[in-house]
């Protein structure tokens, strides 16, 4: 279409008329003729062709010749963050790098930099050098606070800070830029670090069931039911508040706690006591006759103690090399083997 | 020098024990020039790197039929390669994470996504220090469930929004 504009401009400086109407009074058409006609080898650029059409060697006024790239002009010791202050896309003229990038053709090379697509497609960190970078964070150094030195350890920060509150945030790019797991909320707070008295701490395990842990003794409360972080932050603040003060409270059917119910094993009112009462208690009884005070004498033994300790540690710890010995020891001693 | 204008909140500034950033992308030679402009920058501002590191990449495989119709046994697979890069800073400040992450972020290169975790610690909060039970009269404690919910949410509402 260029072509053809600047071939009916120039038909048009040439001709006398200036009118462009379809009748003339000279009943003459003056159509700018140039329009309908096409020369058959006409360049599509606009080099002359070696004067085929004539003498007309004017070149189009707007087209310069491209000087020689700002590369050349670069000093070695230039402030590289002036030529590249932001992101901007390569340049092949402002980048002084002897690049290629492509796929080499056949006995060749990867093409060169000037004119290549693939320099431009990918992402570049010309505006990320280490100067730039020292620059910005020394920029933006006031802002920035210091850790507190008391804190240097972990276990410091566990004593003083407790609570661990954990949640994620997302940067992506796409249709929308929120993302709905960014209101994830995970709390996580040893449950020796809170003021509870025994019969509170059992109470608070029960009513926490899966979301304690009893190897790290660590409560884990996970919130998403609240569209807002902010919300399920308060709303996993507020689980902990009523956990801690409803576990303080002793409710009336809590009387009605069975053996089976217990996390420990207790072994007051247990079978085992229950056995070796009847095995001493019945011997001392027929020399001495008191039941009552048969029954705590036996009991107040240091061997009936042992043997308390071994059973109670062999039910709660489980069975392990240094459990059973105990055991053994303890049953030895009891029936003086 | 131009005066920097700062303002000052009486608000304590939040403590980050860790803050754990994870870059996924298709390309791993951005992913790793991403990394040494995230680890100087870092070194820079004064934050502790704890561990910088390359979780093993994810390759999601699709074998679809070439043709449009018939031709069941000629298929083409495709494949996307995710790659990934986790930062790992440890004890830092609310005001310097919030600098941090923007100046990360703001230089985030196109086609690569972040996920940032924050791990904040708090200390124990006045109302759960002491159970509230102490301060009230015992009778409350023993009828029925219905009116100690009751009040007991009321008490709460109270030391919460005190």
């Amino acid at each position: 279409m260029a072509t053809h504009t600047c071939k009916v401009l120039l038909s048009l400086g040439r001709m006398k008329s200036p009118a462009f109407t379809p009748h003339s009074p000279l009943g003459r058409v003056t159509y700018a003729t140039a329009l309908s006609t096409n020369r058959p080898n006409s360049n599509k650029g606009f080099t002359d062709g070696g004067n085929r059409g004539g003498p007309r060697k004017k070149r189009i006024s707007w087209v310069r010749e491209s000087g020689e790239p700002r590369t050349e002009k670069m000093a070695v010791d230039q402030d590289w963050t002036a030529v590249y202050p932001a992101w901007a896309p390569f340049r092949h003229g402002s980048v002084p790098l002897p690049v290629r990038m492509g796929k080499p053709m056949r006995g060749g090379v990867p093409p060169e930099k000037k004119g290549n697509l693939e320099l431009i497609k990918i992402p570049n960190f010309l505006h990320l050098t280490p100067a730039a970078i020292k620059k910005h964070c020394d920029a933006l150094k006031p802002f920035c606070t210091e850790w507190p030195s008391a804190l240097e350890s972990d276990a410091v920060c566990d004593e003083l800070f407790p609570i661990k509150l954990k949640s994620s945030d997302y940067v992506h790019a796409g249709t929308s830029l929120r993302n709905p797991s960014a209101r994830i909320v995970h709390l996580k707070v040893k449950l020796s670090s809170l003021n509870l008295d025994d019969h509170a701490r059992k109470k608070m395990i029960k009513l926490l069931g899966d979301r304690y842990c009893k190897q790290t003794d660590t409560i884990n409360i996970t919130t998403d039911s609240c569209p807002l972080k902010q919300q399920n932050n308060d709303y996993a603040m507020y689980l902990l508040t009523v956990l801690y003060h409803e576990s303080w409270k002793t409710e009336a059917w809590e009387a009605e706690k069975t053996v089976a119910d217990m996390e420990e094993y207790c072994w007051e009112d247990s079978p085992s006591q229950k056995n070796i009462l009847d095995t001493f208690v019945g011997m001392k009884v027929v020399e001495e006759g008191d039941a009552e005070a048969v029954r705590e004498v036996v009991l107040g033994r240091p061997e009936v103690q042992e043997y308390r300790d071994s059973v109670t540690r062999l039910k709660n710890e489980g069975e392990s090399e240094s459990t059973m010995l105990q055991y053994r020891e303890a049953v030895r001693k009891l029936f003086n083997l | 020098m131009k005066s920097i204008c700062r303002s000052f909140t009486e608000e304590p500034d939040s403590l980050f024990q860790t803050v754990s950033v994870l870059v996924k992308g298709h390309d791993r030679a951005v992913l790793d020039s991403y990394e040494f402009f995230v680890t100087l920058a870092a070194k820079e501002l004064g934050v502790t790197l704890h561990r910088v590191f390359e979780p093993p990449k994810n390759i999601e495989r699709l074998t679809l039929l070439k043709s449009i119709h018939i031709f069941k046994k000629h298929r083409v697979q495709y494949e996307m390669r995710t790659h990934f890069r986790r930062i790992e800073l440890s004890h830092v400040t609310g005001s310097t994470a919030r600098v941090y992450l923007e100046y990360i972020q703001r230089n985030l290169p196109e086609g690569v996504a972040m996920e940032v975790s924050k791990t904040a610690m708090e200390k124990i909060p006045e109302h759960i220090l002491e159970p509230m039970w102490k301060d009230q009269p015992t009778d409350k404690n023993s009828n029925s469930k219905n009116a100690t919910l009751f009040t007991f949410c009321f008490g709460i509402l109270d030391h919460m929004m005190k």
